[in-house]
């Protein structure tokens, strides 16, 4: 079924030309970067821009950069860049891990990270792996740029912070200097391309302290403070990863949906947070299964 | 508004009309008459539309053509002009595909993952055609033709 | 038997190239040049509903709309064992997703605009939307008119019910074997619809030229059903059989989904509404979810017992079957089900009911298996706790009692050659069954799966085969027949035949796709048959051949028909080592003599096939006293399966299948079906299922939500053995094995699963989430 609805198409080639498109048509523009999210919801009918301005003409968008301490990712930085940085495996190893899992190679390919979380669906695999890195996404709209902390960047379902005349220019992460270990724990159907039945992140830091983030049992991508506070910086003894997993209802609210049972993503929970939290300890320490394995 | 775009397809640089709510697919097979990238589920799910862009495999599905002005396109009708490459001759050995309907898609993932890493293992062949839906054979004879010719370029 | 040159090789698919370079063309890779328009339909979105009225003019007026058409303009009904569907609903919609009017315009997103303008009128009607609903006292009637449709006469449907067709069959005294038995077991089973996501979906292009003269270009199984089908919906126009023409390409996968005749004639009748411009229908990925076949749901209630000794001694068998919205192919898989739901087993008492019941969901119909995986599933369940029962190994339970030639079956008629009890040995041993794995972790358990299978072509019983065959001058080959080649291997299998027969290599063969004008008949390509049925048309056809060929070297050189053979594409003679004839040459311009006068012409045959032994006519309180089915294939396979019990993930570390072929024609396709045939029927239990709302709609009519395996999804390793006990009716002893694969995966892994963990799901799919909950159920 082609796209039925009728629509212009620009092309801007710089950040200005853009905003310019985006103020002329408001609600009625759409920017477009790898577009896997974007064409098949004009398929589908759900979304008819009346223009799609195309961002992947503006040089400042493309791009990314790693180092230790920051790693930035321009707007147009797709999942197969991440996957195939040797630097971002080398200093922020839990976004290769999260890279790997979404969607299938020829997806992967064309799809964005900054597209990934503009999305914004509960289950976006880039939100909780973000959240634990407490990044930031830079935006840039009629008012001038302004840096957006993750944390507030999800305000529900497909909904987030981004005002209707801005776009993404960049998604950038602290990631902490010295030596960190962290796990992505993704739970979905098959082992095949599938969207998270539920995720959980875990960031395991030098000070012993650890950074949670559950995906897909909440309205958007959730950090757990409470199970951060329990863990402090203690040794994640049995107990105590125990006392953790008792914890995770009073950070999420999983729904049933067609994906799975509220029931198994309860049950399912607890068990991703321990797996989460032993294999990041395990790669703090220097060890545990290479960055990229699954952990169910 | 109608456009004209001009892409390199297979080798050859082709200029053709296209609206902006056409995809990739559609002009590809319904303007420049080449039909080995399929139509199986429009939504990036089933990789028969796969071609590759600028070298990389992509869902022509989820691409629009004015999108590609400018880039190359490859499709599996690209790559076998001169007859079949040594690693299509390898899936036609193997009696790789029954059917057929994803054999262009899964021709074009195999060759881009040996353009990239010609030494793969079978999880990575398996990772590199997993966006590539097979309901015939069970992809077996898919994974063991490509791997033998890495054996065979390894001096396996 | 002679040794065989080309039959039981595994040579490469003479489709291998073109498939691999892109240059098949499939239905919606043909160009009908600019003049080509397109349908869009416009579909209800109501499980049951009465239309009220319809408002197309919205619709028509859009520039670029050429015709807007609803059920008023073509009110036929059609179908193929039974005439129940209406090519667009007239009065009354009776699935989400049926066709009420269609658009046909100058461009694809014209038509796809202007079919949301047609306004369509409903008057709700609550919907059935299980078997319970439809079976209850008072339940609405899906189809008022059920008792008067036309249909075969081994249907049995019940008067002012939604039972479409009740199948019964009796065998001995069933309250007589439960008395003898000292173990009966009884319990219900359920296995939900599944879809068959070919990666092809459907399409059709029709043309209705000004000469009167309709041409479908379809992606069939069945062009000359197809044919058929349209003649007989379409006589009230005056179209005859030879004024309809369905050529079909290859496709891009079957499954069954592409059998008989489901949107296709929808493509008729808009080619007859656009007369002289070609119009081409193509479903979407919804859409080939939603409205063409899928497989049925069944709620199976089953009893069985055995004596200590490990004998069954009786089964009763009640099947609801969830047929859906119409069931004119659906009907004859409750019917296929309803004779053979023993499975292969030896049963002296036997009571099977399989019931076709109507519901508001999308039309049932045939897919891979044709009713046999689902009814195995609860029966090879239910066999290996019945032997857990008794104490006895479930491989040996089965052993016991497996069916051998010359057993009664279940409808009186009797058990064909069958190398059952070698192939339950070969998978048995394939798996180490008996042998405990170590699973590779903690918190994982590893555990076996052992089930067996059987299946019959079900088929009418003067279902007929045939095929022209002709010679080129250089020696070459073209095979006309009219099976379809879905990736089986039909068209490989059928040049190797010939090759057998003609002393030709198989790559010198050309087998053509379906034309009714001009390719010999095949009734469909189902029920794995065709390298069976066609198989034995083709080997007539060269023999025929061949014949000629004798003949003209007989009247030219005076050598004995009797002393004369084929050998590496010459004629030879076992009187006169010297004499060779090639073949080249010969076969187009004949033997020249000496008065220069030639003898010959071109080398031609026929040949045509059909069971002349079968009968569908038996007792409709027994089902004793026909024989409606030709042959079964019978198989074993066996399954390691580890798991996690936190997770319910589930890993198959290695599954073996043996299944008795008769002759394997070409072993490495056999092993093709055996290893693709497995993992369809795996995702069937590990992974797919449709799910339906509270409203009838389809939630999951996409591949993000119905999960069909990925590479990442095998088995670890497959076994595939070919066990051949001829078939004494098939081509070199061939019978079929496209459907069968499949049939054993379900169950095989339900007993892993109980063998691993202690527990007995009963309800397809067993996903890893159900696994889980399992275990924490059992926990408290």
């Amino acid at each position: 079924m082609p796209i039925a609805h009728e629509l212009e198409y620009a092309r801007p080639e710089t950040i200005e030309e853009a905003l310019g498109l985006l103020e002329k048509h408001g609600s009625g523009a759409r920017p477009l970067a790898g577009g896997t999210d974007v064409v098949p919801a004009m398929r589908d009918g759900n979304l008819t821009p009346e223009i799609v301005i195309d961002l992947k003409a503006i040089p400042g968008l493309a791009g990314f950069t790693c180092d230790a301490g920051l790693v930035r990712l321009g707007a147009l930085t797709t999942f197969t860049d991440i996957i195939e940085s040797a630097a971002v495996l080398e200093h922020a190893p839990l976004l290769h891990e999260m890279a790997v899992t979404v969607a299938s190679l020829g997806v992967r390919n064309r799809a964005t990270v900054a597209g990934n979380i503009c999305s914004a669906v509960p289950s976006c695999d880039s939100g909780t792996i973000l959240l634990v890195y407490d990044a930031s996404v830079h935006v840039v709209g009629p008012g001038g740029e302004r840096a957006i902390p993750i944390a507030d960047w999800f305000t529900g379902p497909k909904r987030t912070a981004l005002g209707e005349a801005e776009i993404v220019t960049s998604v950038t992460l602290p990631v902490p200097s010295d030596w960190h270990g962290g796990a992505y724990v993704k739970l979905g159907r098959y082992g095949g391309e599938d969207l998270a039945q539920a995720s959980v992140a875990v960031l395991a830091l030098s000070d012993g302290s650890c950074r949670v983030a559950f995906g897909a049992v909440a309205a958007t991508p959730v950090r757990a403070p409470k199970i951060e506070a329990l863990l402090g910086s203690a040794d994640l003894t049995d107990a105590l990863i125990e006392d953790a997993k008792k914890l995770v209802s009073e950070e999420t609210s999983p729904i049933a949906d067609i994906r799975a049972s509220r029931e198994y993503r309860e049950h399912m929970l607890p068990v991703m947070l321990e797996r989460g939290l032993r294999a990041a300890a395990r790669r703090r320490a220097g060890g545990g299964p290479a960055y990229g394995t699954r952990h169910i | 508004m109608r456009r004209t775009i001009t892409l390199n397809v297979n080798g050859e640089s082709r200029s053709v009309d296209v609206e902006p709510n056409d995809t990739l697919l559609e002009v590809i097979r319904e303007k420049l008459g080449i039909k080995s990238p399929k139509i199986g589920c429009e939504r990036g799910d089933c990789g028969s539309c796969t071609v590759l862009l600028d070298g990389r495999t992509v869902r022509s599905c989820l691409i629009l053509a004015v999108e590609a002005e400018g880039h190359e396109v490859v499709t599996v009708e690209g790559l076998s002009s001169d007859g079949p490459t040594e690693l299509q001759q390898s899936f036609i050995d193997h009696n790789s595909f029954q059917c057929g309907f994803c054999a262009p898609g899964i021709v074009l993932s195999a060759t881009e993952l040996l353009e990239r890493n010609p030494n793969p293992d079978e999880g990575d062949v398996r990772e590199a055609i997993a966006g590539n839906l097979c309901r015939c054979t069970g992809y077996e004879p898919i994974v063991k033709a490509v791997m033998d010719v890495v054996e065979r370029k390894a001096g396996k | 038997m002679p040794e065989l040159k080309y039959v039981g090789t595994s040579t490469t698919r003479i489709d291998g190239a073109e498939k691999v370079t892109g240059a098949t063309r499939y239905v919606d890779d043909l160009d009908f040049g600019p003049d080509l328009l397109h349908a869009v339909v416009v579909e209800s979105p109501y499980a049951h509903a009465r239309i009220t009225a319809i408002d197309k003019s919205a619709a028509e007026a859009v520039p670029g709309v050429v015709k807007v058409i609803t059920g008023q303009d073509f009110p036929y009904r059609f179908g193929l064992y039974m005439k129940d569907r209406y090519v667009l609903a007239l009065d009354r919609v009776r699935f989400v997703g049926e066709q009420v009017a269609a658009v046909i315009a100058r461009d694809p997103k014209i038509a796809q605009r202007a079919a949301k303008l047609v306004e369509v009128t409903y008057e709700e009607l609550p919907p059935i939307l299980d078997q319970a609903a439809s079976v209850c006292d008072g339940a609405d009637l899906v189809h008022p008119g059920l008792y008067d449709y036309e249909r075969v006469p081994w249907f049995f449907p019940k008067k002012d019910t939604n039972i479409a067709h009740w199948r019964k069959t009796r065998k001995g005294d069933v309250e007589k074997g439960f008395e003898e038995a000292d173990v009966v077991l009884e319990d219900t089973y359920t296995v939900p619809r599944y879809a068959h996501c070919a990666i092809e979906p459907h399409v059709a292009v029709g043309l209705f030229d000004q000469s009167g003269r309709l041409t479908l270009w379809t992606a069939s199984q069945s062009p000359h059903t197809q044919r058929n089908v349209f003649a007989e919906t379409l006589a009230p126009l005056g179209l005859s059989h030879k004024d309809i023409r369905v050529i079909s390409p290859l496709i891009g996968g079957g499954f069954g989904g592409k059998a008989g005749v489901t949107m296709e004639v929808l493509a008729a009748v808009f080619a007859i509404a656009v007369k002289g411009h070609p119009v081409k229908l193509r479903w979407t990925r919804e859409q080939e979810f939603g409205n063409t076949y899928q497989r049925q749901g069944l709620h199976a209630e089953l009893k069985m017992g055995a004596t200590s000794d490990g004998t069954i001694t009786a089964i009763e068998y009640t099947m609801h079957w969830d047929a859906g919205a119409y069931v004119e192919y659906g009907a004859n898989v409750v019917n296929a089900v309803g004779l053979s739901a023993t499975g292969p087993y030896r049963i002296p008492n036997v009571k099977i009911d399989s019931l076709c019941l109507y519901t508001n969901l999308p039309p049932g119909g045939p897919y891979r298996g044709f009713g046999y995986s689902e009814f195995h599933f609860g029966l090879e369940s239910h066999i290996n706790r019945l032997a857990a029962k008794l104490g006895i190994d479930p491989v040996e339970f089965r052993r016991k009692n497996a069916i051998v030639e010359g057993d009664t079956l279940a409808y009186g008629a009797s058990m064909n050659p069958s190398g059952l009890i070698e192939a339950i040995d070969k998978a048995a041993e394939a798996v180490e069954w008996g042998k405990a794995h170590e699973p590779s972790g903690p918190g994982k358990v590893v555990g076996k799966g052992f089930s067996l299978m059987w299946k019959a072509p079900a088929m009418p019983p003067n279902a007929g085969s045939a095929a022209f065959l002709k010679f080129s001058e250089d020696g070459s080959i073209n095979i006309s027949v009219s099976g379809m080649e879905m990736g089986q291997g039909y068209l490989t299998a059928i040049a190797q035949i010939a090759a057998e027969v003609l002393s030709i290599p198989p790559e010198k063969i050309r087998v053509e796709t379906p034309d009714t004008d001009r390719n010999a008949y095949e009734w469909q390509t189902v029920g794995s048959h065709v390298t069976w049925g066609c198989g034995n048309a083709v080997r007539d056809a060269a023999i025929e051949a061949r014949d000629r060929m004798f003949d003209t070297v007989h009247r030219a050189l005076g050598y004995e028909v009797d002393d004369l053979y084929l050998e590496d594409e010459k004629v030879k003679c076992r009187t006169a080592p010297e004499f060779e004839l090639p073949l080249p040459g010969f076969v187009i311009y004949g033997i020249q003599m000496e008065d220069g006068t030639f003898r010959g012409g071109p080398v031609m045959g026929s040949g045509a096939f059909m069971p002349e032994f079968s009968s569908a006519l038996s007792d409709p309180e027994t089902s004793q006293g026909g024989h409606p089915n030709v042959h079964y294939t019978v198989g074993a396979a066996g399954t390691i399966l580890e798991i996690d019990k936190q997770t319910g993930k589930m890993e198959i570390l290695k599954t073996a299948l043996a299944v008795d072929v008769g002759q394997a024609i070409n072993p490495d396709l056999v092993k093709g079906q055996i290893v693709g045939g497995l993992l369809q029927g795996f995702a069937t239990v590990l992974y797919e299922d449709m799910r339906f709302d509270e409203h009838g709609r389809l939630l999951n009519p996409n591949f993000t939500d119905y999960k069909i395996p990925t590479a990442l999804d095998a088995p670890r390793e497959v076994v595939p053995i070919i066990v051949e006990t001829a078939q004494p009716d098939g081509p070199f002893g061939a019978r079929g094995v496209g459907e069968h694969t499949m049939i054993p995966a379900a169950p095989m892994i339900a007993n892993a699963v109980a063998d691993a963990l202690g527990v007995r799901l009963k309800s397809m799919p067993i996903t890893a989430e159900k696994v889980a909950l399992a275990v924490e159920a059992e926990k408290e």
